[in-house]
């Protein structure tokens, strides 16, 4: 099938990164951040001190403690770092750097669906997989509607998954055949691809159905993916993982070896050289970080600018990133900004006469730009919101008055926050959309 | 920037605690007038769109210039050749200059307390709001209101319009119509419905405007199509000139700030129902002479399109701009005494509005449940 989304926008934004990928040697040290995992509450498994192994369980989801996170990577663990309220904000590995960072591990042969699900839960690869609606990790006894699997990443500066996945396409493969067994035939596997592009990895994929979108950002994310194709019923999940970890899971099964490892984009405005780099997760990326940080306040972000979290004490990526954006912090205040005609400032209407430059790749920064209003202008969102018969206005209204209700009837269960980033982006009354709904959804979890 | 430091060496005196806290709503709104504001994105996206409220507000000022200027120049003209003078252009534009200059200050002043009051209480800073409300206000009163009737009318609107219900975005009325409607229902002898408004003509020479003459039913004393087209016939500053009112309006669409749908329904609405009417015997006037005669390209441009105060759905604002459109029409013509019908149908509908919004959302949940059950039966 083929869907065009219409409502949507690509920031054209300076710093793609070149096809070129850096190995990163060994890092002194790995973070491994619970955060990383939305709502995950977690259960410390290893003390300072310990030796590790890569697939040694870190620590465990409280709410259901067969789901583990492992250690990315073999060496010591040196620290937990513990934040406000003595959250557990990381827990730091000093890193054998002899060990490889994919290993060879024995487990019998998984050929039931109890065995697969078992294996991977063992070996910390089930929070691979996110369901819809919250975007957490499933439950382990939870069977979903369909499996999603976005084979492409629209957001700005994206990186390109056909590189990520060079030489895994045999992996790949395999691993699509290990979820089928794990859902059983009645779920289908949804492959979301690019329409257009080279999708020569995945269209020789047996049994699963191909779906090509084309048009703007948010064209290669899941959530309106997932409302084209199968939307979302209160009650129903379904789940979706990307194409690296599909890869990831069909190794361990096939060749029984257990790695983390992650090639991802070093992208952005501000970097010097942006390109790849192939390193592990949670490994302390300083060195690529360095290498490419220009003079002055540079805002560092795990993911892209959109959906991105801020790197501030841990220099590595997130669990699910695969793209790392350096941005300029916003310089100095202008006079009269308001009232110039903005040569060089972007925006999606036509109020600056940047408007007739936008081909350009513009070079953004952090600011606001405006104070924080009432909602005003009640049009601007549904122009980059490619969802049928949801309103994007009024079901934040309804998140903001606690309306559980309404939520539900709005439609809640089939959005995310990060559905609601480009809104956020071009809400001229710097409405936080994705903190809202973040909350609202929340507050239905708590519900439920 | 030394300017900068500057405000952040005086801001420091406006924080928390610090003696002058009580006037911090007055430092942020000149502070943020002056220089952008120095926020950058802590949640959620990390870029974000350069335009925000003062943008957008600014941009709809230069869009109500053309017929500004145009009105100055007109309400001197109006002046001169009431009095049986010739005068330079240059002449006129001043002439009407110094009577919209007072206007303007007053109305500003005016509202402007009001809502720093407002902000300072509520720890905000100053809503942009205001600065289009203040200055469509002069452009829709005559030229010869007493200013203090401006300041009480401003003052009205903007409180009990707007800031009772928590300011702007949350207001249900257009504070500009309302402010016009105080005046009209409050001291009635000075917008009076079919006396022309001529800036300081003699007893003598006060006419009717062409909507009461339309009315009336002698419409062959109306002035050309062109001439109301150009705007160079009695009226308020802002509504004569329907050129320069549709310059605005190409302005206001280009940049994206006014909603095309709002601006298309309403004038559908009237041109449909004034042919309606005149094929009907109802009136004389035709349907395109309705629109261009009155105020109702300049509601239709301006004034319906508030985004706050129309509908907020999408398939409401053409179910809204289609009944502003019908009802300032049929306000003109069956209400005889008061011909101009487009303040009354705007200031109706946005009370109707959250009704239309309502029935669209409604609708709009049916619709998702029917499309989630069809794509069910498909699977």
């Amino acid at each position: 099938m083929k869907y065009k989304i219409r409502q949507g926008l690509d920031l054209r934004m300076a710093g793609t990164a070149q096809r070129e990928v850096t190995a990163l040697p060994m890092p002194g040290l790995c973070h491994v951040r619970p955060t990383d995992f939305r709502w995950l509450k977690p259960k410390l498994l290893v003390q300072p001190g310990d030796a590790v192994a890569v697939g040694t369980p870190l620590f465990a989801d409280k709410a259901d403690e067969r789901v583990l996170v492992v250690a990315p990577a073999t060496g010591t663990v040196k620290e937990v770092v513990r934040g406000e309220k003595r959250a557990i904000e990381s827990i730091t590995i000093a890193v054998n750097d002899a060990a490889p960072a994919v290993q060879t591990v024995a487990f019998d042969d998984a050929d039931t669906p109890e065995k697969i699900r078992n294996t991977m839960l063992l070996y910390g690869l089930w929070p691979c997989l996110r369901q819809r609606p919250y975007a957490i990790i499933p439950s382990p006894d939870s069977q979903p509607k369909a499996i999603f699997i976005p084979c492409f990443d629209s957001a700005p500066l994206a990186p390109d998954y056909n590189l990520l996945l060079a030489s895994q396409a045999d992996d790949f493969a395999h691993g699509i055949s290990i979820l089928q067994q794990l859902v059983g035939a009645d779920v289908p596997l949804h492959l979301c691809l690019r329409d257009g592009a080279d999708n020569s990895i995945f269209e020789t994929m047996q049994g699963v159905n191909f779906h090509y979108f084309s048009g703007p950002h948010p064209s290669g994310t899941v959530g309106p993916q997932i409302h084209r194709i199968a939307p979302l019923d209160k009650g129903e999940t379904v789940w979706y993982l990307s194409p690296m970890d599909v890869a990831r899971i069909g190794r361990l099964f096939d060749s029984h070896r257990l790695g983390f490892d992650k090639t991802f984009a070093l992208t952005g405005p501000a970097a010097r050289k942006p390109h790849y780099y192939s390193t592990f997760y949670g490994a302390d990326v300083s060195t690529a970080l360095h290498d490419n940080l220009p003079e002055g306040d540079i805002r560092q972000i795990s993911g892209n600018v959109l959906t991105g979290k801020q790197i501030t004490d841990f220099p590595t990526l997130g669990f699910y990133d695969y793209q790392i954006t350096l941005l300029q912090e916003y310089p100095e205040r202008e006079l009269l900004g308001w009232l110039l005609p903005g040569f060089r400032k972007w925006s999606f209407s036509h109020t600056f006469t940047a408007w007739m430059t936008q081909r350009k790749p513009f070079w953004f920064n952090t600011s606001m730009h405006g104070g924080a209003r009432n909602f005003v202008m009640t049009d601007v969102y549904d122009k980059v919101f490619p969802f049928e018969a949801i309103l994007p206005l009024e079901l934040l209204k309804a998140c903001i008055t606690h309306d559980i209700e309404k939520m539900e009837e709005l439609g809640i269960y089939e959005v995310d926050s990060e559905d609601f980033a480009l809104c956020e982006v071009v809400c001229p009354s710097k409405t936080e959309c994705q903190q809202i709904i973040l909350e609202g959804l929340k507050e239905i979890k708590g519900e439920d | 920037m030394k300017l900068s430091k500057i405000s952040e060496r005086i801001g420091k005196h406006f924080e928390k605690g610090k003696p002058l806290h009580a006037f911090h709503a007055l430092f942020d709104a000149i502070d943020t007038f002056l220089l952008t504001p120095k926020n950058v994105t802590r949640l959620g996206s990390h870029v974000r769109d350069a335009v925000d409220m003062k943008r957008i507000m600014i941009t709809v000022m230069i869009a109500l210039l053309p017929a500004l200027l145009f009105g100055m120049w007109n309400v001197g003209y109006q002046h001169f050749t009431a009095i049986g003078e010739t005068a330079t252009g240059l002449r006129c534009f001043g002439y009407g200059f110094l009577k919209w200059l007072p206007l303007v200050i007053v109305t500003y002043v005016s509202g402007l307390t009001v809502e720093i009051i407002f902000a300072q209480k509520r720890g905000h800073e100053v809503a942009e709001g205001f600065f289009v409300t203040g200055f469509i206000i002069p452009m829709i009163m005559p030229p010869d209101v007493p200013l203090w009737i401006v300041a009480v009318a401003t003052a009205f609107s903007v409180l009990f319009a707007k800031e009772v219900f928590g300011g702007t975005g949350y207001n249900f009325l257009n504070p500009a119509i309302v402010a016009r409607a105080f005046v009209f229902f409050a001291y009635p002898s000075v917008i009076s419905g079919d006396a022309v408004w001529i800036s300081n003509a003699p007893d003598a020479v006060s006419g009717a405007t062409p909507l009461a003459l339309a009315m009336n039913g002698s419409a062959d004393q109306l002035p050309s199509a062109m001439e109301m087209f150009i705007g160079t016939i009695p009226g308020c500053f802002g509504e004569t000139s329907k050129l320069a009112i549709l310059v605005g309006a190409a302005i206001l669409l280009f940049t994206q700030v006014a909603s095309w749908k709002v601006m298309l329904s309403v004038i559908a609405g009237g041109w449909i129902t004034g042919a309606l009417m005149h094929i009907g015997g109802l009136c004389p006037a035709t349907g395109w002479q309705h629109l261009l005669m009155g105020g109702f390209l300049f509601g239709a441009v301006f004034m319906a399109t508030d985004p706050v105060t129309a509908a907020h759905t999408s398939a409401g604002k053409f179910i809204y701009g289609i009944l502003v459109g019908v009802l300032a029409i049929v306000i003109r013509v069956v209400n005889k005494g008061y011909p101009e019908g487009m303040m009354l149908a705007i200031l109706l509908m946005n009370i109707f509005a959250p009704l239309i919004d309502y029935c669209v959302v409604r609708l709009t949940i049916r619709r998702r449940k029917i499309l989630i059950s069809r794509k069910k039966i498909q699977l």
